[in-house]
């Protein structure tokens, strides 16, 4: 049984991921628009000073911006294709579905991925297993944002409403909260609305193993932030499994 | 054992403007290895139907079984044997058929030598081979839905649910994917087919349902279902008669320029022996299956019903 679903996801993985690109390598540079956008910006108005959190900003939103597209792919499939009943009426599984789904998404972000992990190669001053810390809060982020994808894909009826949602996500889960700037830039009252959004916990997390933040990461504060992350992805993945309407009621 | 056992089946759609009652305590079984059309007009209630039998809505009500297993209690092991082309299904633009069903039954599971044998056999039978390595976005309508046929046809699912799979195909391109349909039924494939093609209903199905806005109203073989109309024989005639004079054997209508009506073999043997005496045209045949609808349901069956099948 675990054979299959290994087979299934890299089926997916293959179809949806690779062969795309095989067929239209634009779409690698497509991934890389929003965080480079962000990154250039904030070097022309911020100056060198910011440029680590342009750099730690980019590599959160490149995981974010999964969640994004599995959206939008998932409704397109389900929407226009249909062919997410044909899925639903088969032995495949929604989880093994999902889990493909997410990692051909991950397949689009890897060009994005590798260039902001070089720039913060150069850039950042790693502190000790920074790397590590930076890598978990990423894959912690990855399955946050592909619960969250999945489960407003599994209810939206159309493109449009994809089209929608997709920037009043990204404003709430990138834009606003401190991914982009330290949050000691926001005015102290402000700051506590920030920690509602969980991407909040995760830029303080890569801000800090990458040694770009004003205030050092304590041991403390890691397992505070990456608590809450964690947490914040256990509920997406659970609101996923119970709530997702995988089979339409 | 029935493929398919549906009893009292209902569905309710609700949203925040009211209520669809899309199917009505509808009782139905599909002998396995058989062919089942289920024909209705648009917004009749098949396409719900088909997606509660192949696991994608869930029932209001009643109780459905595919090969002896609960569609809501025992999801998985019904679709582990299932496989289901949707209505208005699109294949990915950016693979070519081969890939596609390569694709499908690598995902539901196949190994791939299997998915790569069973991909060749479902090319040859649908008249793909041709176009194996075409990609999607080149190829025509017709040919886009071959493709997806292909795909579940390839599968080693024992029950197919078919959601108007010719809609938009050529009649050589129809005659292909009957063809496969049948083969699957040879190979004891059961086969749940809607359609809105009565001729389709009636060269491929060995059984045949109807359904009206959301209610069965006949099931049966071709045979069976013509029994049950009151009048068996449509006869039409060309001059020789006036209306009143039909009009004691039925209910004539009037096509452009001669008479039409459905009466039994009696009167219908009367009317011929009339007509020869009278010098006039007639032709006798018993009902097709066209009649039997408009009979059955009162309407003709490409008389939209209000509102959209997707919703019924």
């Amino acid at each position: 049984m675990k054979e299959r679903k290994l087979a299934s996801v890299l089926s997916i993985i293959a179809a949806n991921g690779f062969l795309p690109l095989r067929r239209q390598p634009l779409f690698l540079i497509n991934t890389l628009t929003s965080p480079f956008s962000f990154l250039f910006l904030i070097f022309i108005l911020g100056g060198p000073d910011l440029i680590g959190y342009g750099i730690s900003g980019g590599l959160v939103l490149t995981i974010l911006s999964i969640g994004t597209s599995l959206q939008g792919d998932m409704t397109h499939y389900k929407a226009d294709l249909k062919f997410q009943e044909m899925v639903v009426a088969s032995p495949v599984k929604a989880g093994t579905y999902v889990t493909g789904m997410a990692l051909s998404e991950f397949v689009f972000s890897i060009p994005g991925m590798c260039v902001f992990i070089l720039l913060s190669v150069f850039y950042a001053h790693y502190i000790f297993l920074g790397g590590l810390i930076v890598l978990a809060t990423l894959i912690l982020l990855w399955i946050f944002a592909s619960a969250l994808g999945f489960t407003l894909a599994t209810y939206l009826a159309d493109m449009r409403e994809t089209f929608m949602i997709a920037p009043i996500i990204s404003i709430f889960l990138t834009v606003v909260p401190p991914v982009y700037y330290p949050i000691s830039r926001l005015p102290p009252v402000v700051r506590p609305l920030a920690y509602l959004s969980p991407t909040t916990w995760a830029a303080n997390l890569v801000q800090g193993a990458m040694g770009i933040s004003s205030t050092p990461l304590t041991l403390g504060q890691g397992l505070l932030d990456g608590g809450v992350l964690l947490l914040s992805a256990a509920i997406l993945f659970l609101v996923a499994w119970k709530k997702s309407q995988w089979r339409e009621r | 054992m029935d493929a398919l056992r549906a009893t009292a089946l209902s569905k309710q759609y609700r949203w925040s403007g009211g209520t669809n009652q899309a199917l009505k305590s509808v009782s139905l079984t599909v002998p396995k290895g058989s062919i089942l059309g289920l024909i209705g007009r648009n917004g009749a209630g098949k396409t719900t139907f088909l997606r509660i039998a192949s696991t994608t809505l869930l029932p209001s009500g009643g109780k459905m079984d595919i090969f002896g297993h609960d569609v809501v209690q025992e999801t998985n092991l019904v679709r582990e044997r299932i496989a289901v082309i949707p209505q208005e299904s699109r294949p990915f633009y950016w693979m070519n058929p081969r890939e596609l069903i390569y694709y499908f039954l690598t995902l539901r599971g196949h190994t791939r030598e299997d998915a790569h044998t069973r991909a060749e056999q479902a090319l040859s039978e649908l008249g793909l081979l041709e176009y194996a390595d075409t990609l999607v976005s080149r190829l025509s309508g017709g040919l886009r839905r071959r493709a997806m046929v292909a795909m579940v046809m390839a599968s080693d699912a024992e029950m197919l649910f078919l959601d108007e799979p010719t809609t938009g195909l050529d009649p050589v391109a129809r005659r292909s994917v009957w063809e496969a349909i049948r083969k699957a039924a040879h190979a004891q494939r059961t086969i749940f087919l809607t359609t809105h093609y009565l001729d389709e209903a009636e060269a491929l199905s060995t059984r045949i349902a109807i359904l009206e806005r959301g209610t069965l109203l006949a099931e049966g073989s071709r045979e069976e279902i013509a029994q049950k109309v009151q009048h068996p024989y449509r006869v039409v005639v060309s001059g020789g008669f006036t209306q009143g004079e039909l009009e004691g054997y039925g209910e004539p209508t009037w096509l452009e320029d001669r008479w039409m009506l459905f009466t039994g073999e009696k009167d219908a043997r009367e009317i011929s022996r009339m007509a020869l005496e009278r010098g006039a045209r007639l032709s006798v045949a018993p009902v097709s299956l066209e009649d039997i609808f408009l009979q059955i349901v009162g309407k003709d069956i490409s008389r939209d019903e209000e509102g959209d099948d997707e919703g019924a």
